[in-house]
């Protein structure tokens, strides 16, 4: 009986919590039209899993990339929620570029 | 150099296991009559696939099952925040659900409208606009 599995869960759980503070963090000081870059970044980061022979490391930084990515469907919504005073709401965001262009994208979410 | 998939499995596990819990917590909260019964399955489910994890020899099975474990388990504790979020109004409530109807009557914040089922706009929304902005 190997506990790898069980372990590799439990550090799972560690890292989708870092999720709840990218999303909110992430939608507070860039907006949700961030979302590309964070899925993007979130796709490159599952791809370097790819290339790391270390076990632990590949699966760590896999979960990682995950979170990204699902973090990128939940923009919209954290962007609502804050519209709605749930959480901060900030009205002088960063502007990534291609900020105008991408708001007229339709924002994933699942 | 050589490919490692481990990761891949675990990102693939992880997005799927988050989504597919994600719509089970809101579908089975909004229409569990009592609580307690899908909660309890949820650790059951979590324990028994943790369980798989630790017997199985095959380490992406291992690692997919200890993933799929783990958020089985978180699942049975979102579906108690869930319905905190209902009492609160940050989710809607379903008045065909005798729990749900009870909540109606006690929270004066519950509601059974989705305020997030809409786009942003991109300013502080008031309680009073925020159901004329809901897509129907």
């Amino acid at each position: 009986m190997n506990p790898f599995g069980i372990l590799i869960g439990i550090v799972t759980l560690l890292i989708i919590g870092l999720g709840f503070p990218l999303v909110i963090r992430g939608e507070r000081y860039f907006g949700y039209w961030s979302w590309p870059y964070m899925m993007g970044i979130g796709f490159l980061v599952i791809v370097v899993s790819l290339f790391i022979q270390n076990d632990w490391g590949s699966v760590v930084v896999g979960v990682l990339g995950a979170t990204f990515v699902w973090g990128s469907t939940e923009l919209k919504e954290q962007a609502v929620r804050a519209e709605l005073g749930w959480f901060p709401f900030n009205p002088n965001k960063i502007k990534l570029p291609f900020a105008g262009v991408i708001k007229k994208w339709r924002a994933p979410h699942l | 150099m050589e490919i490692n998939p481990l990761g891949l499995t675990a990102a693939l596990t992880a997005f799927l296991a988050i989504w597919l819990g994600h719509v089970a917590v809101r579908k089975v909260e909004a229409e569990a009559r009592d609580l307690r019964i899908p909660i309890l399955i949820a650790i059951a489910l979590g324990l028994l696939t943790e369980y798989c994890s630790l017997i199985t020899d095959h380490l992406s099975l291992k690692t997919a099952l200890g993933i799929l474990g783990v958020t089985l388990l978180w699942d049975a504790f979102e579906l108690h925040r869930q319905e905190n979020r209902v009492k609160h109004g940050h989710a809607p409530a379903n008045p065909n659900n005798p729990r749900h109807a009870k909540i109606l009557a006690e929270h004066s914040t519950a509601t059974t409208l989705d305020l997030l089922k809409r786009n942003p706009v991109g300013r502080p929304v008031p309680p009073d606009e925020a159901p004329k902005l809901i897509h129907h």
